[in-house]
């Protein structure tokens, strides 16, 4: 067990001072931006079709639901095509952001062994050129509404807002797993499971008010729920979202983040043992 | 601050995972849970302390498994304590696994903004230093290339480029300097010396004594998890090598007459025989002298020139002729001559003390640090504890060949 005066006084890598120093925070500025610039080349080098898998996989998803939903079994929802895309999207991001983020440590072991590397960036390097795919979509999104006569309005101005609570979202889930991957590698497969079904549990295709009342609050816990409804009253809807849910979300986000990174750094100083 | 490393009472342990045991569940089912804890408790550094004042250079020596590694990681920040205190004062730079951040699928370009920001350059004062470092490792037009298709001393060469190329006020250097050819190894050598030269605050492990010697102005000797010696490299060095020297000759004692494993470069083995001596040996190496043609003691000698070694020893055994051997192993483990007593003509000594001398005409090898070892024989095996004499090897040539052959050119057409 380590004694409290190993914890207070464990080796600090790198300059002497606090993690808030400026030569710190711009030293770890620059190892995000390498870190994701390699990430985004690395993903798809080698490949045929490269950076279009971004897009080819949700349109091909789009594609099949549309089928189904909008012929098999007609869901009667306005503007289908782009209300199933932006769900599709929203959820793609989070969906592998979480896949990426959970292996982010235990595929970068190299890194674990750099004195200079605040592990910290890891699973914000896999959201973050998790989100450059997302924002690479978008264009596609927006072509799609122009062809299906979806109008653009200024509530579109608080979509900024709605990824940046995403990523906080996804960033304070992304710090326990992470975690947790090291020392149960079993984490990776459960999520796998759990985001499948929860795919279900999320109003992607279908209205997040066509569950019926007594569900309703249970259904809500799921905060992908407010995340995709609000995705589609800024896009589609043209109105912006009830500012209620999206404060809670901001809240429990934040606060999922600070607990979860202070896990994660207190886990972070035994990953060079475990791996 | 006068103190660059300052390591107070640190011990650390592993849990070792235990062969017999069940990792998975599935295992566990099918032998019932009976055998659930997988894991045993190793100690890999009990109780360490020491420091290394700002400015100077520590070497960390020790056989394998002796915790010299994981206490340079520990130093880094690599891995925590279980208690005590590690502290550094300063920026780290560290020559450790080298090879890490660098990606192969990315050019060598893109690889040195990568790795150098991960070493701890801010990403512009790596593009002041690009052209440096590409100077440095010798990889040239081959830059833009994949790194999958450089050789694997062009990558090494490229790795510590960048990793020597950043301005560290406490360098930790881990068996890393024996990268690329002896030109590229000097090279490297090279650049530590500037680093110290500059202030820099250095700590060595290797398994190279002679590296330990020509960088360090102190040793710690690590065995078993906990520091057997500090201080001067040359009193250090010598328990040291005494210390494996004894070990080898346990290990070597019940098997042929005539070992010929180097003696000083540390054995395969960490197992460590008890320090009991099992029998009083009947011939002991009293001294070693390395001479030059003149009879003048020397380290230190220029290839193809003779070379005189003296063996004063003390036998026990008058009536039987006292047999030595002598092996020249290269620093990195390779060894290069041997000569046997047992191939001269015997002559039985007249009294308890005598002198053996070895001439060696040419010492035709290359440029290098080597160790001379020096073995009594027996009629049970070796006598005695072996010794071994640092002997360096100067010459034109900087290629990695073992020999320096004379030889001349003559173009005939």
């Amino acid at each position: 067990m380590p004694s409290a005066s190993a914890e207070l006084q464990a080796p600090v890598a790198g300059p002497t001072g606090s993690w808030l120093s400026a030569g710190r925070l711009a030293h770890t500025r620059d190892v995000l931006r390498e870190l994701i610039a390699r990430d985004v080349k690395l993903r798809y080098r080698g490949s045929y079709f490269g950076m279009a898998w971004t897009l080819l996989n949700p349109i091909a998803e789009l594609a099949v639901l549309l089928f189904i939903f909008g012929s098999v079994l007609p869901l009667q929802i306005p503007n289908y095509a782009s209300f199933l895309f932006t769900g599709l999207l929203v959820y793609t991001w989070f969906q592998s952001s979480l896949f990426f983020a959970t292996v982010a440590v235990v595929n970068n072991r190299d890194l674990i062994r750099r004195p200079m590397v605040p592990l910290a960036v890891l699973p914000i390097v896999s959201v973050a050129s998790t989100l450059l795919h997302f924002l690479l979509s978008l264009p596609v999104l927006f072509t799609l509404m122009a062809f299906t006569g979806v109008p653009f309005t200024r509530a579109l101005l608080a979509l900024p807002a709605l990824i940046a609570v995403e990523f906080v979202l996804i960033l304070g889930l992304s710090y326990p797993l992470a975690a947790m991957h090291v020392w149960f590698r079993d984490t990776q497969y459960f999520l796998k499971v759990a985001l499948q079904l929860l795919f279900f549990m999320t109003p992607v295709f279908y209205e997040s008010r066509t569950i019926p009342e007594p569900f309703r609050a249970l259904y809500r816990f799921n905060p992908m729920v407010g995340v995709v409804d609000g995705y589609r009253d800024v896009i589609i809807r043209g109105v912006l979202p009830p500012l209620q849910t999206w404060l809670t979300l901001l809240g429990v986000s934040t606060a999922l983040l600070l607990v979860g990174l202070a896990a994660f750094k207190r886990a972070s100083r035994h990953f060079a043992d475990e791996l | 601050m006068t103190t660059a490393i300052e390591v107070a009472n640190v011990s650390k342990s592993f849990r070792r995972h235990r062969p017999d045991r069940p990792m998975m569940l599935q295992e566990v089912l099918a032998r019932g849970f009976g055998g659930f804890r997988t894991t045993e408790q190793f100690w890999a550094l009990r109780d360490v302390s020491f420091s290394v004042p700002r400015g100077r250079a520590v070497g960390i020596i020790g056989t394998n498994g002796s915790g010299k590694s994981t206490l340079l990681r520990l130093v880094g920040g690599i891995g925590s304590v279980d208690s005590g205190t590690v502290r550094v004062n300063g920026r780290i730079g560290a020559l450790l696994d080298l090879g890490s951040g660098i990606h192969p699928d990315l050019t060598g370009r893109e690889n040195v903004i990568v790795a150098g920001v991960l070493s701890g350059l801010s990403r512009r004062e790596v593009m002041r230093r690009f052209d440096d470092i590409v100077a440095f490792s010798e990889i040239g037009q081959f830059i833009d290339n994949p790194m999958r298709t450089y050789s694997s001393g062009m990558q090494m060469r490229l790795a510590f480029a960048i990793n020597v190329h950043t301005d560290p006020d406490v360098l930790l250097i881990d068996e890393v300097l024996a990268v690329g050819d002896a030109a590229f190894q000097h090279k490297c050598l090279d650049r530590i010396r500037q680093f110290k030269a500059n202030g820099c605050s250095i700590l060595l492990v290797s398994h190279g004594l002679a590296v330990v010697q020509q960088l360090c102005d102190e040793v710690l000797w690590m065995h078993n998890g906990q520091p057997m010696a500090q201080g001067q490299v040359r009193d250090v060095v010598k328990k040291y090598q005494e210390h494996v020297g004894f070990n080898m000759e346990i290990e070597l004692a019940p098997e042929t007459a005539q070992p010929t494993m180097p003696v000083v470069p540390p054995p395969p083995s960490s197992r460590v025989a008890p320090s009991s001596e099992a029998r009083a040996s009947e011939l002991t190496i009293l001294e070693v002298v390395l001479s030059d043609d003149t009879g003048h003691p020397v380290s230190h000698v220029t290839s193809g020139r003779e070379v005189q070694v003296a063996i004063d020893f003390e036998t026990s055994n008058v009536s039987t002729t006292p047999r030595f051997q002598v092996t020249i192993v290269r620093d990195d483990g390779l060894v290069c001559c041997d000569f046997s007593t047992d191939r001269m003509a015997a002559k039985s000594p007249v009294s308890r003390h005598g002198r053996v001398v070895l001439f060696i005409d040419r010492l035709d090898l290359n440029s290098g640090h080597y160790s001379l070892d020096v073995v009594a024989l027996g009629a049970h095996g070796v006598e005695g504890r072996p010794v071994g004499v640092p002997l360096t090897i100067s010459g034109d040539s900087v290629r990695d060949a073992v020999l320096a052959v004379p030889h001349r050119w003559d173009f005939t057409s």
